[in-house]
């Protein structure tokens, strides 16, 4: 490939692509919103799991120990759990720490300067090596000696992970809905494209080029479709990860938001390759469809 | 050079446009083929460069056999085959530069041979100082000459011509076929397809005529219809077109030909 035939290619591929602006737009904007939605979708779903995992690692038994039990007692059955392998960690909170916890965890929220008494129990933290034993553990836990009462919030997590799947698999296929209808509208451009240009390709075929060649300006064309909507797409989606998921973050600041453990730019790269992928495709085929008649 | 055996064409609404055809066409041959619209010609022609492809029969070019030709093989077949239209078929928005030198940039070509390729055809056809205008600034003539430049441009073997004349007058004619005798005479096989009898008659090579789809008469040094010694003689045109007033003496020399 010399300057002089990229050139040529170049100048084709722009006069295909300016030949119908509007199409072109059409079909970018397309792209746009399907990678928009695509990224945005991903995005949810990883912070949606993120949480999911964070919850589940820290899945605590908290397990509550009778008001007769001695610190010596208590200590025994720290011993006692820490022992068993399941266990990962022990934590005792005498009465008056996990007052301090919960003033802390509190603060602002509830005026906790109004207890005047201590109203909790000593209790032991207690988390799990794997948490699909967490119930396991905590049965272990109840049938111990000074063990008032055993508490761990699974249901919860189930639930919460069983609807996070849902929703995964409704917005997965929203996202391939519209991936086939941005193919669509790309291919329906290209196919323009090529009507407008049946002189030429008909010029071309009868000097002999070969169909690669000939499919060529068509194919960057799509490329070009693909892949300017999923920019545009990402640079919307740097904008929001920016500029607004700081303020949401500020407005909700027990929802974690693990934006950091997306690696952007792998991200940015995958939405780009989506969008590549749907323009080769579609005017591939619709290339394909018109040369072979 | 170029061989049909038992060939016949039949389209799928049932027009038998070829029927049986069995013709030989030498190297460096300068060949008419006359006969009246539908009679065959243009789907002869077709079938050389692999436009159409044979009901039944063989078909040879240049070594080829293109009637069962590899769709992938096409384009090498249309590199070797120039072809040019009644109609010019050239791209309005592009230069006749631009025109000649986008039959070689599709195949790929390396700029330094578009650089020479390009220059040499259109010095041949007599536009080297037109190379920047549009088709629409050109005559009919020149326009048709910048599809002859860009059918040559790859420098291909046998060059056919459908009706190159069917659009224009007489003067032009005369110009263009000056120019197909021309490179003829550089070794291009040149294949016509007309039913312009002046031209015909004017250039005295070999004349194929077909009527129905059959070759029904095939002449080396034909005229249009010899049979009939035709009305042609008689027609106003003639006059106004003076090469053909040799038919007369037999001779059927062109001098502008002669150079």
């Amino acid at each position: 490939m010399d300057s002089g035939r990229i050139r040529f290619f170049l100048s084709e591929v722009w006069r295909n692509f300016t030949r119908n602006l509007v199409m072109q737009l059409t079909a970018i904007g397309t792209v746009t919103v399907t990678i928009l939605l695509l990224g945005s979708f991903l995005f949810t779903r990883q912070t949606l799991g993120a949480i999911g995992d964070d919850v589940i690692h820290k899945i605590e038994i908290s397990v509550f120990l009778t008001d007769s039990a001695t610190p010596a007692q208590a200590q025994a059955l720290v011993a006692t759990l820490s022992r068993d392998p399941r266990v990962k960690s022990v934590v005792y909170v005498p009465k008056a720490e996990g007052l301090q916890q919960m003033r802390e965890r509190l603060r602002g929220q509830i005026d906790t300067s109004l207890l005047t008494s201590n109203p909790l129990p000593d209790a032991l933290r207690v988390r799990v090596v794997d948490p699909e034993r967490v119930q396991n553990v905590a049965e272990f836990a109840r049938k111990q000696p000074n063990v008032a009462n055993v508490e761990y919030a699974q249901d919860a997590i189930v639930k919460l992970l069983r609807i996070s799947d849902v929703l995964g698999r409704i917005g997965l296929g929203i996202v391939a809905l519209l991936v086939f209808t941005a193919a669509i509208i790309i291919s329906n451009t290209i196919r323009l494209t090529v009507f407008a240009r049946r002189r030429e390709i008909a010029i071309m075929q009868l000097v002999g080029a070969s169909g690669f060649y000939i499919r060529m300006p068509f194919i960057c064309e799509g490329l070009v479709d693909g892949v300017l909507g999923a920019a545009l797409a990402l640079a919307l989606l740097a904008v929001a990860k920016f500029e607004l998921l700081p303020k949401v973050t500020l407005a909700l600041p027990f929802l974690p938001m693990h934006a950091a453990t997306i690696n952007a730019w792998a991200f940015a790269g995958e939405l780009l390759g989506v969008g590549a992928a749907v323009g080769i495709v579609s005017s591939w085929f619709s290339v394909g469809r018109y040369l072979r008649t | 050079m170029i061989t049909l055996r038992g060939v016949t064409l039949v389209y799928p609404n049932g027009t038998r446009a070829l029927d049986a055809i069995d013709l030989e066409i030498a190297k460096g041959s300068f060949v008419f083929f006359v006969g009246h619209s539908g009679t065959g010609k243009s789907s002869l022609l077709r079938l050389l460069y692999r436009e159409q492809v044979p009901s039944r029969g063989e078909v040879t070019v240049d070594g080829v056999r293109v009637d069962n030709l590899r769709r992938s093989r096409i384009p090498n077949l249309r590199r070797n085959v120039g072809v040019v239209f009644q109609d010019f078929k050239l791209l309005s928005d592009k230069t006749v530069w631009e025109n000649v030198a986008f039959a070689l940039q599709v195949t790929g070509a390396r700029t330094k041979d578009v650089m020479r390729q390009v220059p040499r055809v259109l010095d041949l056809v007599g536009l080297a100082h037109k190379s920047r205008m549009f088709p629409s600034e050109l005559s009919g003539g020149e326009q048709q000459r910048t599809a002859i430049a860009r059918a040559l441009v790859n420098n291909p073997r046998i060059l056919l011509c459908d009706e190159p004349t069917g659009n224009l007058d007489p003067s032009n004619t005369n110009e263009i076929m000056d120019l197909l005798h021309r490179i003829n005479l550089k070794g291009t096989t040149v294949l016509i397809a007309t039913h312009n009898a002046l031209v015909v008659d004017r250039m005295r090579r070999r004349v194929i005529r077909l009527e129905d789809g059959k070759i029904v008469a095939d002449e080396e040094r034909g005229y249009y219809n010899a049979a009939a010694g035709i009305a042609v003689g008689a027609s106003d045109d003639v006059a106004a077109f003076p090469l053909v007033r040799s038919r007369g003496n037999g001779l059927g020399t062109n001098p502008l030909l002669s150079e």
